[in-house]
């Protein structure tokens, strides 16, 4: 069976004024559907930028992304920006919702994007009724019409959470989901994010820096000098 | 779908953009005004102009013009008679006239028009410009009442004389001589004088005195002639070009002076004025006629519309109108540069929220979509507040005027100079969907470049803006 996301020796480099900075060197990584990698390194060893070559927000100098063992990282700009829509669902640490609109219209956001007027205001009803159930999986069902700067940090990382599931993705891209968040906070989001992997069986990939939280994962990789490096989590 | 939500909440919670929009509206208001009144002015002057002036005019290079006028007319009459509603033939040419006060006398230069005021009266507005000294409207006569003579120095004198005085004979053809036999409805400034402030212009030729008018005899060896007047009406047409210059007087006196009488009652004339029927094309109407005529004495007659012979006039205002439209639109083209600027601090500022669109699926095409849609909203609302107000404006102009007036303590419009009584006004529907589809352009495009920026961030880039 073939792997659900993998990636065939990446490389991407950064150009600081004269300089390229290497930041990944070849990477290779199997992920298997439904299991839960944690990504640790030290800053600036490169997970962000990993976990967005990965999600198709970047693209590699070298190697290739696979999906269920198709090559995703060439497609043209238009069926790149359906993956993103409905392949992969990210949260990023610092939450990111568009502050002018409601924690639900946050929620509803990739399926605007997905659907034109006509076909949104006709499906209305039921996208609504699926991001309240959502929201309320998280535990925001009281806190649909509030918009970000009425939430706490806690309140908006569960409301990205539920926006990085609406559009049904099979992959969650978790860029430091809890390090903004104090530790009670993070551990809920953490468990939140736990029983979504369970309930749902989706593959995760998070990137953290924290070894306590990435030992909650099924499977911790390092990503050192710019190669990945199986971690068990014994080590942890 | 999420562009036109994140438009709508932009434009409701942006409110430095709105600011920016203030100067497009502020632009399509001030040029809707001021189209609306200069359409107005110039819609005015066109009807004061036109009624002047009959809808075609037939002249003849000459000055003594030609005797066979109903030959003439018939023709006309036989090539577009169902054209036609009424002609009236006249005789035009340039004098001076005296008025003759006690203390001195004034000489002023003039159109002289001859004309039967009947006639006169059915190929225009003439009998609704003519006037009595106190600006009552009076029907246009040439007739000499009998009053003018005994409020007349000589005609007082003669009263309180018993006719068989041997001077009442002598008294009563001095009263003829102090207020002549022919009347002549002067232009209400030529026989007026003006004083800035004054209440009452000063009438320097009452009703009733006497005018001399001296011009040109016919015939090749120009000698000056001339004829005495007294004044029955004043000609106030609104155009001061006119009311200046035309002296009206009865055509058979005139020809009889002139020596072109024809010994039948008739006499030569150098001008037909030719009013069309109601819905008939004047130009096509003078272009019939011109054939018509040309023939029976080639390069003799002119045929002109009314708008051919005040051809530069009509353009002059044409002109200013035209360059005070290039000026005004250049205060929206300024907004423009202000949307600009302000879109590309938005832009700046919502990178992050960019960034996460694309993470989410966004189309660099749906985002630009967001920016140039954000564009014309607000060009929409500055377009539509603004034309509001501009019509708002154009309809309650006079109270403004009013009100302004009575702030600053000074007339702002000084109904003096144009003989409006109010500020008049017309509202062209094509001229306002050019304005406001102008600002809208104007708004679109000084949002391409910021939002064709937005479109082409880097989504990662853009979440690193943190």
């Amino acid at each position: 069976m073939k792997a659900h996301l993998a990636t065939n020796g990446l490389e991407k480099s950064y150009r600081k004024g004269k300089n390229r900075v290497p930041v990944l060197q070849g990477v290779d990584l199997e992920v298997e559907r439904g299991e839960f990698v944690a990504v640790v390194g030290a800053s600036g060893s490169g997970k962000s930028t990993m976990l967005h070559v990965l999600g198709l927000l970047d693209a590699p100098d070298a190697g290739e992304v696979l999906l269920n063992g198709q090559r995703i990282d060439s497609l043209p700009d238009r069926k790149r920006d359906a993956h993103r829509n409905g392949t992969f669902g990210f949260v990023f640490q610092f939450y990111h919702l568009l502050p002018e609109l409601t924690a639900i219209e946050n929620v509803l956001m990739p399926l605007m994007i997905r659907h034109g007027v006509l076909s949104y205001l006709s499906k209305r009803g039921r996208f609504r009724a699926e991001a309240i159930e959502l929201l309320e999986r998280v535990g925001l069902g009281h806190r649909l019409q509030h918009t970000p700067n009425e939430l706490s940090g806690g309140e908006i990382q569960r409301a990205a959470i539920a926006r990085s599931l609406i559009g049904g993705p099979s992959l969650l891209l978790l860029d430091e989901p809890t390090g903004n968040l104090d530790a009670t906070t993070g551990q809920g989001v953490l468990e939140l994010l736990c029983d979504l992997n369970r309930e749902r069986g989706l593959t995760m990939m998070m990137v953290t820096h924290d070894p306590q939280i990435a030992a909650r994962a099924d499977r911790i990789v390092r990503l050192a000098d710019g190669r990945i490096e199986e971690w068990a989590p014994a080590l942890a | 779908m999420y562009k036109y939500l994140l438009c709508w909440r932009y434009l409701r919670t942006r409110y430095i953009a709105l600011a920016s929009i203030i100067s497009v509206l502020l632009g399509v208001a001030t040029m809707i005004v001021v189209n609306s009144v200069m359409a107005g002015f110039a819609e005015k002057m066109r009807a004061r102009l036109h009624g002047v002036l009959a809808d075609v005019i037939v002249e003849s290079f000459s000055l003594d013009g030609f005797q066979d006028s109903d030959v003439v007319m018939a023709r006309i009459q036989q090539a577009a008679g169902d054209e036609i509603e009424a002609m009236a033939p006249t005789m035009e040419l340039y004098g001076l006239m005296s008025i003759i006060t006690p203390s001195q006398t004034i000489n002023r230069q003039v159109q002289i028009i001859g004309i039967k005021t009947e006639e006169r009266s059915k190929t225009g507005d003439f009998a609704e410009f003519v006037l009595d000294e106190n600006g009552k409207r009076i029907k246009p006569t040439f007739e000499v009442s009998e009053s003018f003579r005994s409020r007349s120095p000589a005609g007082e004198l003669l009263q309180s004389m018993d006719p068989d005085d041997e001077f009442f004979e002598a008294m009563k053809k001095r009263t003829e001589e102090e207020v002549p036999r022919h009347g002549a409805i002067v232009g209400y400034a030529l026989a007026t004088h003006h004083q800035p402030g004054a209440e009452r212009d000063i009438f320097l030729a009452p009703m009733g005195s006497k005018v001399v008018i001296t011009f040109p005899s016919a015939g090749r060896t120009i000698t000056a002639r001339q004829g005495a007047f007294a004044v029955t009406g004043f000609f106030q047409s609104g155009m001061s070009e006119y009311d200046s210059m035309h002296v009206y007087v009865p055509i058979e006196y005139l020809q009889q002076l002139r020596g072109l009488e024809d010994g039948k009652g008739g006499g030569a004339v150098n001008q037909i004025q030719i009013k069309a029927k109601a819905g008939v094309d004047i130009n096509t109407l003078s272009e019939k006629v011109r054939k018509a005529i040309d023939p029976m004495r080639p390069m003799f007659f002119v045929v002109r519309t009314w708008e051919q012979k005040q051809g530069p006039l009509l353009a002059a205002v044409a002109i200013e109108q035209s360059i005070l439209n290039i000026l005004l639109f250049f205060i929206i083209a300024v907004a423009g540069f202000g949307i600009l600027a302000i879109f590309f601090m938005i832009v700046v500022e919502k990178t992050r929220d960019i960034g996460i669109l694309k993470a989410l699926g966004a189309s660099t095409v749906g985002i630009r979509g967001i920016f140039l849609g954000y564009g014309l909203s607000l060009g929409l609302v500055g377009a539509g507040v603004g034309m509001a107000i501009g019509l708002l404006f154009v309809h309650y102009i006079n109270d403004v005027e009013q009100w302004l007036s009575s702030l600053t303590g000074h007339k702002v419009f000084d109904d003096s100079i144009y003989y409006f009584k109010e500020i008049p006004t017309l509202v062209e529907p094509f001229t306002v969907a050019w304005i406001v589809g102008g600002a809208l352009l104007i708004a679109v495009a000084a949002s391409v470049w910021p939002a064709q920026r937005a479109a082409r961030l880097h989504p990662v880039q853009a979440l690193r803006n943190d």
